[in-house]
């Protein structure tokens, strides 16, 4: 009777240090999860972010922008025609690095 | 010491009668142990810890029972947390998913000034950072000593920035911003929220029910460290706002509002608005207005930039009213096509008051008077009917009728009851003028004709492939087509806006010029100018309308300065749509085999 009492206890202390070390686990598992699900909603938003930014920069208004202000370019019509002629010019091309 | 000294002394008699040995002492026989304990002690101390247990169960089951809920809640609230769960503000796309608003992280800069420290260069950089001079921030700060916002809904790249000169008293809130990819471009359709993301303008304020999400809360456990190790309970999920998804082509969006700009700039106009319908659903493709703002930055803006001109101004239609009341004579069988009217003079006189034409064509078809955009051939076709035709079918055409259309400011347009027409009246509103309308309602009017006969309902949502659109008949089929032929005459040679003409595609439609309104008659040089048109001719697939505000360089015919714009944006979207050119395209140079005219010599 006494070692079944004896052998029961010992179940018993080593269920319990078992629960504490499981329900550590858990939390800290829980923890971790947590943390990877803000992150993802974080770079969800970042994405969303992203994404628009990456359209502002494909906007027509802003191609045309740009493509005026940096690149001088300008609509073409027949009214503009530069024509060029055909002349060689080997000096120019000495002084060029 | 001086006690045991005492007691020695006390035990002098005894020691002297037996020799003082430890093993001589009686315990038993000690006087202090002599008295007997009187029972009554000894209970009493067992009744006390008896007592003592009763009150601890009484504690424990007040505890446990009585105020169990209060201690319960007493211990939660000092480990339990309630989360607040953000809800994100739905986006708003276009009809091909690219995006026209959505919400982006911005976090906002707040300080608590009497625990802020900073150095120089940490308040230079940090000025720096918050575009602002060193002076003002340190006005900012003065401002009160417990709380004031630095800056709100900056770049999250500049919140990092600033946290990360590790200033004592400098913190940060999230928050969300609006971002709004197209800019000025779409403005007027996407409107725009306030800080606190509620709308105020234009689809975000005719959406926020549906665009704004619902905050949930999550009871969670934290630790220590404040990190959340445990959930109970049951939270409340947050609920997304839903995206809104629009009939607009970002893409003929951009290009609208390109041009309307360039013709405003060119004219030395004031303003423009284009509205470009699809013929097919009454979805609205496009709708730009210039003068207009960006909606992320709204310092210093006017009345004139926020308003939406296309919705909210109204104007006499002029013109474009005559395909209206040529219609209904066609319809009614009062003429034909090809039914000659006289014009010549080109004035008349109803009432003592005098019409005329801007210059006398004598005898015209009933499509030349469309083309020529006779007032005296509108006039005489008017004059043979009943007041209340015309009216109905004004009103059928949707003048005077608020446009049903989820948008704020969407204006009603001014068509007075039939019962009040004079006769002269009647004529003047044949020709467009003593009714008014704003450019969208137009456009929509002329959906009769690029839609067979039937007015369609506008959307500025996008409808899904499967739903069918019902129109309601105004003209038959067959008034529809005849129109349709005269309005491209129209936008011909020999008509009045050949410039609207398009490279490889057919297009009908009918300028507009008017003097503007000023107090109660016209003023002298400031005009009005449009044009409503529809391409291709035989099965219209857009509707476009453009007005030009003012325009200042000396041209104001709707066909000269509004024309243009409807040609290249029609050019572009039907290319664009991929709808086949039903024009042979003429290279402008022909070499062709003609006998040249001899040369002089």
């Amino acid at each position: 009777m006494t070692r079944l009492s004896v052998v029961l206890l010992l179940a018993l202390i080593g269920s319990s240090m078992y629960l504490v070390r499981v329900s550590y686990d858990a939390r800290r598992l829980f923890n971790e999860l947590d943390r990877a699900q803000s992150e993802a909603r974080r770079l969800e938003v970042e994405h969303e972010r992203l994404k628009s930014e990456k359209q502002s920069q494909a906007t027509p208004l802003r191609v045309e922008r740009v493509a005026r202000d940096k690149l001088a370019m300008r609509a073409a019509t027949p009214a503009v025609t530069q024509y060029v002629a055909y002349a060689p010019a080997p000096a120019a091309s000495k002084e060029a690095p | 010491m001086k006690f045991f000294g005492k007691r020695s002394a006390g035990n002098g008699n005894a020691s002297r009668q037996a020799p003082p040995t430890v093993r001589s002492v009686m315990y038993s026989t000690s006087p202090l142990l002599a008295s007997k304990t009187p029972p009554w002690r000894s209970k009493f101390l067992v009744g006390l810890v008896g007592l003592g247990f009763l009150v601890l169960v009484g504690r424990a089951g007040y505890v446990q029972i009585i105020g169990n809920d209060f201690f319960l809640k007493q211990g939660e609230i000092r480990y339990a947390r309630t989360l607040d769960l953000a809800a994100s503000r739905g986006r708003i796309i276009d009809r091909n998913g690219q995006l026209l608003a959505v919400s982006v992280p911005a976090p906002s800069l707040w300080a608590i000034p009497k625990e802020f420290q900073a150095d120089r260069s940490q308040r230079q950089k940090l000025a720096r950072l918050l575009g602002m001079s060193v002076a003002e921030l340190a006005g900012r700060l003065d401002d009160s000593p417990n709380y004031v916002w630095l800056r709100r809904q900056v770049d999250e790249q500049v919140a990092r920035d600033a946290m990360a000169l590790d200033i004592k008293g400098l913190f940060q809130t999230r928050e969300f911003r609006r971002d709004y990819p197209y800019r000025e471009a779409a403005a007027h359709v996407v409107g725009f929220t306030s800080t606190e993301e509620r709308g105020q303008e234009g689809i975000e304020l005719a959406f926020q029910k549906e665009l704004e999400g619902h905050k949930g809360t999550r009871r969670v456990v934290k630790n220590r460290l404040g990190g959340v190790v445990e959930e109970f309970g049951e939270g409340v999920p947050p609920i997304d706002g839903r995206d809104i998804e629009l009939s607009i082509d970002a893409t003929y969006q951009s290009l609208a509002y390109q041009r309307i700009r360039d013709a405003v700039a060119e004219h030395k106009a004031k303003a423009g608005s284009v509205v470009m319908l699809d013929a097919q659903t009454g979805q609205v493709l496009a709708l730009a207005n210039y003068p207009s703002y960006v909606p992320g930055d709204r310092r210093n803006l006017t009345g004139g930039q926020l308003r939406n001109r296309a919705l909210t101004d109204v104007f006499e239609p002029g013109s474009t009213m005559k395909p209206f009341v040529v219609s209904l004579a066609l319809e009614t069988g009062r003429v034909n096509r090809n039914t000659v009217i006289q014009t010549a003079p080109g004035r008349m006189t109803i009432q003592g008051a005098t019409i005329s034409d801007s210059h006398p064509h004598g005898a015209l078809t009933v499509a030349e008077v469309i083309q020529k955009s006779s007032n005296i051939g509108t006039v005489k076709m008017a004059m043979q009917m009943q007041p209340r035709e015309m009216w109905e079918i004004f009103s059928q055409a949707g003048f005077g009728q608020r446009p049903q259309i989820n948008f704020p400011g969407a204006v009603t347009g001014r068509l007075r009851p039939y019962k009040s027409w004079r006769p002269i009246e009647q004529a003047t509103m044949s020709y467009g003028y003593g009714l008014s309308t704003s450019l969208f309602q137009l456009a929509r009017a002329y959906t009769v004709f690029a839609h067979d006969g039937e007015i369609l309902p506008v959307s500025l949502v996008k409808k899904g492939p499967g739903e069918s659109v019902a129109g309601v008949r105004v003209f038959s089929k067959q008034t529809a087509q005849t129109m349709r032929e005269m309005l491209q005459m129209a936008a011909g040679p020999g008509g009045t806006a050949p410039k609207a003409q398009v490279m490889g595609y057919s297009v009908g439609g009918k300028s507009g010029t008017a003097h503007k309104q000023e107090g109660k008659g016209y003023a002298d040089k400031k005009y009005r100018s449009w044009f409503v048109g529809m391409a291709p001719i035989d099965h219209p697939r857009v509707v476009v309308a453009v007005m030009v505000d003012e325009p200042g360089d000396g041209k104001y015919f709707g066909g000269d300065v509004a024309g243009p714009v409807f040609s290249d944006l029609v050019q572009k979207t039907l290319r664009s749509m991929g709808v086949a050119p039903d024009l042979d395209v003429r290279p402008q140079i022909v070499a062709q085999n003609i006998p040249a005219v001899e040369e002089s010599f």
